[in-house]
């Protein structure tokens, strides 16, 4: 294990003189990422290997935060970065216990990557298509551990995939959470079904019955509900403790965060902060339950539950993001929504989406769709954007299907820190909204 | 531990796995970073030391990186892939470091003190304004490279980073995002980026809208530096002169007079200056376009066919990245005798764009281009109106004979590289209501 040898007891007792109010919280943040990439094929160099450890001690108090990260696990840095963020002189100095961080975990190897880059290539051929295609993967693998002054949970292990498709009519990127036969399918699928629809027009400009299946409604759970419920992007626009009660869209809506029930590889069991996670009522039957906070929003709040932090790497300090969002199943079939959408439009997947929580403008893009007739997918459109407000977003949801599916909703890059996302949803109906090219 | 010395260790193990290219690089560096937001007041340090290690043979290679520095031990990725060639060492030209680098970081007051700064003179220009979040990083660099062809060099560098991001009064305001580059936190002046982000808050909170209009237009540096880059598959790489082709007039011209694009890897103070490029190769001036005539893309040595200009161009980011080709300081040419106020004042009707509002979209196969801007409406030199929103479009022809003069105030804007232009008086092009 990464951090086997860590003697986290002498780690707690030497932060524990850093941190010596009550009311500070302070950590030491160790980590290893790995990834393991393969480009395409005629890319040189052909296999890539990033590793990298390191560590950050973090000081809250008074509103203010003190963060120190070094990269390797050398004692005297962890010395150097206990006294850097220290307000003053300890009282009585612990000795730094020497940092044994145990065994560096052995890479993945370029093997299984180029498998599944093989099985999605003839799948594609499988179903009759043939573009030029340039497949890069990448096996991520995050070892982290969290040292408090009085808590000490477990260390956690995160692994999953990436991929980046690039085709002479648009890129496509998604996480992936396994690379097997269910995956590829599903790439294979999605790059067959944009290349077939690559020259058809947008919509026109107008308002249309939407059907999103549950990729693209995990991308827009992700922006229109977990980003407006994190505290940092509450607290722009006021108090994140007001946020509780308020209704913020259709009721059936029923939205959680659970870092506990995502896929396998990327289960949590506490947060990137060391806080227990919680399965999180996000939306109740429409209504705001619980925002996605972290110990520095939840310190001082009686509302407010810490468990949410995340953070991209050491030098950044954590911020409230989520993890795992469920959209609760609602009933009947994607046939079913499709045909209380006749003549409206069906989107398989979403590219991204965006937010601003100040004036709740919302966009969310859509490489290609289909003219839904007959309660069927018909003929393709071509890249569509859906905007409004967030809210009219949300009450919008006039169905949500009975069907939930896992996904990863993509890669998430607020404020610059860039980490994956995972959700798992039915398809929704969507009734009144804009949409356009 | 050296690069050098590195490499013998590392020479060893590769050579006997077939792999005779190698090259190792190897970064230290320091940083600060201090933020305000809705995370409160934070103020950190980060001293990194990484390394990467490229190795292959005609048939495979591989790229290998980590913290600390490279073991010979290992473990390492078997090769794959595509085959591996490294530059051959060249004449490096007589290098002198440009000032400022042993200049020290920034402290927690100074820098803290910085951003409260910029904050309230925001709030001084333009009520109701607010400081979303600010984020400065003040951070330097050693790097050092050595290669099995016998390249080895050595890069510092030092730099600061202020990212902004503002929001104007009102219950849906206006929103910005800047970042901007210097050599050191100290060059950042509060109440001239408070002025600049006042003003396109007030312009872009108004409601001046326009209709199709036509009109010399004088573009700020921000809006010129967004055409300038976008423009990069013009400038950049293989496919840049069979781009151009279709652009070149009877006389194999493709712009004004006042039309030239240059990049520089030893720029005299270009926060990016350095005597050698990612890859160990030695940086210079290419003039891409002189007055008009397209004389050369920039290349990188592994795109240069015999004959033509390659210029040290392949950046790293950080040891984590493999050295790719792109612009170092590209930016088109400043006129040292023209003020931009002379340019303002000898527009009759027109506009003066200030800031752009997005990236532009460029089609080079459909001779078009499009970039929502602000501004100003001008008459006789002065300003008559705002404008809030509305698209800078036309052909890239019309773009690029259009330039009627630069002014001498050249600006960079952190990028893929930095990317920079002076003030520009345009003619030629249609300003259009947003989309």
């Amino acid at each position: 294990m990464p951090f086997s040898k860590l003697d986290r007891p002498a780690i707690a007792r030497a932060l524990a003189q850093v941190a010596d109010r009550e009311e500070d919280i302070a950590e030491v943040y160790f980590e290893r990422l790995q990834e393991v990439e393969l480009p395409p094929e005629d890319e040189a160099p052909g296999v890539r290997v990033r590793e990298e450890g390191g560590f950050a001690v973090r000081l809250v108090r008074d509103g203010l935060t003190w963060l120190a990260a070094r990269d390797g696990f050398a004692g005297d840095d962890l010395a150097g970065a206990l006294r850097e963020v220290a307000r003053a002189l300890p009282r009585a100095a612990y000795p730094v216990p020497p940092l044994a961080v145990g065994a560096r975990p052995a890479p993945s190897t370029a093997e299984e990557l180029a498998a599944f880059a093989a099985g999605v290539e003839r799948r594609i051929r499988e179903r009759r298509a043939g573009f030029p295609l340039r497949l890069r993967l990448r096996a991520h693998r995050r070892d982290l551990q969290v040292v408090g002054t009085r808590l000490v949970p477990g260390a956690e292990t995160e692994r999953w995939y990436s991929c980046e498709a690039a085709t002479p009519w648009g890129r496509h990127g998604a996480v992936l959470a396994d690379l097997d036969a269910a995956a590829a399918e599903r790439l294979a699928e999605h790059l067959v079904a944009s290349f077939r629809a690559r020259e058809a027009a947008p919509p026109a400009r107008g308002r249309a019955a939407v059907v999103l299946a549950p990729a693209a409604a995990a991308v827009l759970l992700h922006e229109a509900v977990a980003h407006a419920l994190e505290t940092d992007s509450l607290a722009l626009g006021g108090r994140p403790e007001a946020a509780p009660g308020v209704a913020l869209g259709s009721a059936l809506l029923n939205v959680l965060d659970d870092p506990a029930t995502g896929p396998a590889g990327v289960r949590r069991t506490t947060d990137d902060e060391g806080s227990p996670v919680t399965r999180r009522w996000l939306l109740k039957a429409g209504v705001v339950e619980q925002p996605l906070a972290d110990l520095f929003a939840a310190r001082d709040s009686a509302v407010l539950a810490p468990g949410a932090a995340r953070r991209a790497d050491r030098f950044s300090p954590p911020a409230p993001r989520s993890t795992h969002l469920e959209l609760l199943a609602g009933e009947g079939t994607l046939g079913r929504l499709l045909a209380a959408a006749e003549g409206g439009l069906f989107f398989p997947a979403a590219t991204r989406g965006s937010l601003d929580p100040l004036s709740g403008a919302f966009s969310l893009r859509l490489p290609f769709g289909y003219r839904v007739r007959g309660g069927e997918p018909a003929e393709p459109v071509g890249p569509s954007r859906l905007t409004g407000r967030v809210t009219d977003l949300l009450e919008g949801v006039a169905a949500v299907g009975g069907e939930p599916e896992r996904a990863g909703a993509g890669w998430c890059a607020k404020g610059g820190q860039r980490m994956p996302v995972w959700a798992k949803a039915p398809a929704i109906r969507l009734a009144g909204l804009e949409i356009g090219p | 531990m050296t690069a050098v010395e590195a490499l013998a260790a590392l020479e060893k193990v590769f050579r006997s796995s077939g792999l005779d290219e190698l090259e190792v690089y190897l970064k230290s560096g320091r940083s600060r970073r201090f933020e305000i937001g809705p995370q409160g007041r934070i103020a950190g340090s980060h001293r990194e030391r990484g390394w990467a290690v490229r190795a292959g043979s005609r048939r495979a290679s591989l790229f290998a990186t980590g913290t600390g520095v490279p073991e010979a031990a290992g473990p390492w990725p078997r090769a794959d892939g595509a085959g591996l060639r490294l530059p051959s060492p060249g004449p490096v030209p007589p290098w002198t470091a440009p000032p400022g680098l042993d200049a020290p970081l920034a402290v927690e007051s100074e820098a803290i003190g910085l951003l409260e700064a910029i904050e309230r003179e925001l709030g001084r220009e333009l009520a109701g304004a607010r400081l979303l979040r600010a984020v400065l990083e003040d951070g330097s660099s050693a790097s050092e490279l050595a290669s099995s062809r016998g390249v080895e060099g050595s890069v510092r560098a030092r730099s600061a980073a202020l990212a902004l991001e503002v929001a104007g009064p009102g219950a849906a305001p206006a929103r910005a995002s800047y970042l901007l580059a210097r050599r050191s936190a100290g060059e950042f002046h509060p109440r001239t980026l408070a002025r600049r982000i006042a003003d396109r808050l007030t312009v872009c909170g108004q409601d001046g809208e326009v209709g199709r209009d036509r009109g010399e237009m004088l573009l700020a540096p921000p809006v010129a530096t967004a055409l300038v880059r976008a423009l990069a598959p013009l400038w950049v790489g293989r496919g840049a002169a069979a781009a151009v082709a279709a652009l070149r007039d009877r006389r194999g011209r493709i712009g004004g007079r006042a039309l030239t694009v240059i990049d520089d890897g030893r720029l005299a103070a270009g926060l990016f200056s350095a005597p050698i490029d990612g890859e160990g190769v030695a940086t210079r001036e290419v003039a891409i376009v002189e007055e008009g005539t397209f004389r050369r893309p920039l290349l990188s040595w592994r795109e240069a066919a015999a004959g033509e200009v390659a210029a040290g161009c392949c950046r790293r980011p950080s040891w984590r990245d493999l050295p790719a080709p792109g612009p170092t300081h590209l930016y088109l040419r400043p006129d040292p005798a023209v003020r931009a106020a002379d340019l303002l004042g000898s527009i009759a009707r027109g506009f003066y764009l200030l800031e752009p509002l997005g990236p532009a979209r460029v089609e080079l196969a459909r001779d078009r281009f499009s970039l929502p801007v602000c501004g100003f409406v001008l008459r006789r030199g002065e300003a008559a109106g705002t404008l809030a929103s509305a698209r800078l479009c036309g052909g890239l022809r019309a773009l690029l004979n259009g330039v009627q003069a630069t002014a001498r105030d050249l600006e960079f804007q952190a990028s893929d590289g930095l990317v920079g232009a002076p003030s520009t008086l345009v003619a030629g092009l249609e300003l259009r209501p947003p989309e």
